[in-house]
Formats: C-alpha cells, sequence, structure tokens
C-alpha cells in the first residue's frame, strides 16, 4: 500500500514535471501552438462560386489547371523534401507542420482578397484543407483545395518544377 | 507468506526469497531501459510538432479539435520523454512505470478501436495497416497490438517489483 502511494506520488511528480516543461516549450517554439485555439468554422464546398464569397472550395484537377493558368496564388502544403523533388509551377511552400518557418516567408506575398489554391500530396492527405483553414483563420478567404493534389497534377503529365523555393 | 529480503552483495540475490526471476534486478534493469528506449525515441519524434501529433491523435475520433487535443499533443510527448529519462536514471522508477502503464493501456484502446473500424469497414484484422501516430511510422496492427500488450507486461511487471536496485533513492537513509 505504502509501496502503490509512492508510485502514484512519484507519477504526480512526473507528469507535474511534463506539463511545465512542456508549456514552456511550446511557448518558445517557432511551432508552438496556442492550447486553447478554437477550431474554425469555414464553409467548404464544392459548388461554383464558394470560394469568390468567402470560404474554401474544393476543385478538381481541371479546375486547378485553369487556376494555375489564371495566375493564383500556389501554396504547397507538404514538407520540403516533397516540395524539391517536383511541385507545381509557380508553387510556394508553405509546410503546414512547420508555419513557424515558412508562415513570415509566404504570407506578405499574398494578399487577403486574392484567390489561393492550396495542395498536398494526394487525394488522402488531409493537410491541404488544414493548411486552407489556417489561412482562413488568418484573413485569407478565398481558398481553392485542390484534393488530388500533387500526385494526380503529376499522373496528369502537367508542367512541374523542381529544386528548392 | 512474509517475505524475505537477501542481503548477499551480488545484486541478483537482493530480491525476495522466493520470488519471480523476472525480479531480479539485472531483468528489471533490462526492462527498465528497453521501456525508455522505447518512449524516448517516440517521444523525440513528436517533440516540437504539436499540431501534426494533433491531427494525428484526432484520426482516432476519440478527441475532437480543441484545448483538450491541443494540450494532449503538447504535454504527451514531455510525458513519454520524461518517464523514459527517469527509467534510465533511476529517479521515480516505480511512478514512471505506472504512468506507462495507463498511457499503453490507453494506447490499446484506442489502436483497438480504430483496428475494429478498419475490420467493420471490410478490411480482414490481418491487413490493417495504418499509421499509429506513436513516432514509428506506419506498421500492422496487430503488430503495434501486441507490441502496446508487452510494452503494458513490462510496465505492470516494474511497477509490481517489490524491489527495484540500481535507483535514485529519494529520502536520505537514516544512520
Amino acid at each position: 500500500m505504502k509501496t502503490l502511494l509512492s508510485a502514484v506520488l512519484q507519477a504526480v511528480a512526473v507528469l507535474a514535471a511534463a506539463f511545465v516543461i512542456g508549456f514552456a516549450f511550446n511557448a518558445l517554439s517557432r511551432n508552438g501552438i496556442s492550447p486553447t485555439k478554437t477550431p474554425v468554422n469555414v464553409p467548404v464546398a464544392s459548388d461554383s462560386t464558394q470560394a469568390k464569397e468567402g470560404g474554401i472550395k474544393i476543385i478538381t484537377l481541371e479546375e486547378a489547371r485553369q487556376a494555375v493558368e489564371s495566375g493564383v496564388a500556389v501554396i504547397d502544403a507538404r514538407r520540403k523534401a516533397d516540395y524539391d523533388e517536383g511541385h507545381i509551377p509557380r508553387a510556394m511552400l508553405l509546410d503546414y507542420y512547420d508555419m513557424g518557418t515558412y508562415k513570415d516567408r509566404v504570407l506578405p506575398h499574398l494578399s487577403t482578397d486574392q484567390l489561393i489554391m492550396v495542395y498536398c500530396s494526394e487525394v488522402t492527405c488531409e493537410d491541404s484543407e488544414l493548411l486552407a483553414k489556417e489561412l482562413y483563420s488568418l484573413g485569407f478567404k478565398k481558398l481553392l483545395v485542390f484534393k488530388g493534389g500533387f500526385a494526380e497534377w503529376s499522373a496528369a503529365h502537367l508542367a512541374v518544377e523542381k529544386g528548392a523555393q | 507468506m512474509k517475505m524475505m529480503w537477501s542481503q548477499g552483495a551480488n545484486p541478483a540475490e537482493l530480491r525476495p526469497k522466493g520470488a519471480h526471476w523476472i525480479y531480479n534486478p539485472y531483468v528489471l534493469l533490462a526492462l527498465r531501459f528497453m521501456l525508455a528506449a522505447v518512449f524516448i525515441y517516440a517521444a523525440v519524434h513528436k517533440i516540437g510538432r504539436p499540431l501534426a501529433f494533433a491531427d494525428e491523435i484526432h484520426t482516432y475520433g476519440v478527441v475532437d479539435y480543441g484545448p483538450p487535443l491541443y494540450i494532449m499533443a503538447i504535454v504527451l510527448p514531455w510525458i513519454e520523454l520524461l518517464c523514459g529519462i527517469s527509467l534510465v536514471t533511476g529517479l521515480c522508477v516505480r511512478g514512471s512505470a505506472l504512468i506507462l502503464l495507463g498511457l499503453n493501456a490507453m494506447f490499446l484502446v484506442v489502436i483497438a478501436k480504430k483496428t475494429a473500424g478498419f475490420v467493420h469497414g471490410g478490411t480482414p484484422f490481418m491487413k490493417v495497416y495504418f499509421d499509429c501516430g506513436c513516432g514509428f511510422g506506419a506498421t500492422y496492427a496487430w503488430k503495434k497490438l501486441l507490441e502496446d500488450a508487452v510494452y503494458l507486461i513490462v510496465a505492470a511487471v516494474l511497477v509490481a517489483a517489490p524491489l527495484h536496485r540500481f535507483i535514485v533513492p529519494l529520502r536520505r537513509r537514516l544512520p
């Protein structure tokens, strides 16, 4: 009984230390997050004019091709290694999981009233949608999410750029 | 039966007489190091990327986006790291093992739940394959469940061990 009580007290001490160190590290880390962050309620749709009115529109490969040709801003939400291997022409790298590193480099090149297309690896990855929601919360309201991602783009033999940003 | 404690100079003899071989101090030390290595490795891969870890936790469908999920993503890797360091250094061994016992029980439940979802969707149990977000990449669910069951047993042994050697005493002994 005494041993169990001692184990519980030790466990409480370790947990308390983990809370203190974890929150301190998070506060100092460039990729730290706000623990009180609330999910952004963004209208997501795949029909006609959603993005123009404000919100996120899911687009097809053909719509993505047209958007790139028309000059919308393109954001690549993947990791740097994937981006360097190949990306959609003019895409800017904004790794969703390393926002601290890329946010200051990319966001000054965007304006809140322009159309922004976001993509990630393939149809199953959620990072493009998650990044679009993040951008929405930062004031960028006209967002296109190309769900097919780079896999669908390259499979269609569309133009690809290689190398670092 | 009253426990007898041997007092020989050999640490291997410093265990309750008649106790199971698993409570041999060297075996307990090896188990501590094994569990520590697993959790330190897992923690290092999660620390510094709380947003990614939050998304990985979210895929289990247990906690929705919001403060509880983000707090978990911030703190959980540090709990794993501190428990691992404690097991290696011998400070708060039993307490850390108790935490890891609880964590592994929780991991087993959520991984089993997610696996059941795949099986219900028509995937054969032995072919269920996903990234559990544990820091070790994608693997077969049966393998992950087996691994976690082993870690659970090891943590339980460390909690239940009648005596730990090679530890930092938390209280000064009276002369």
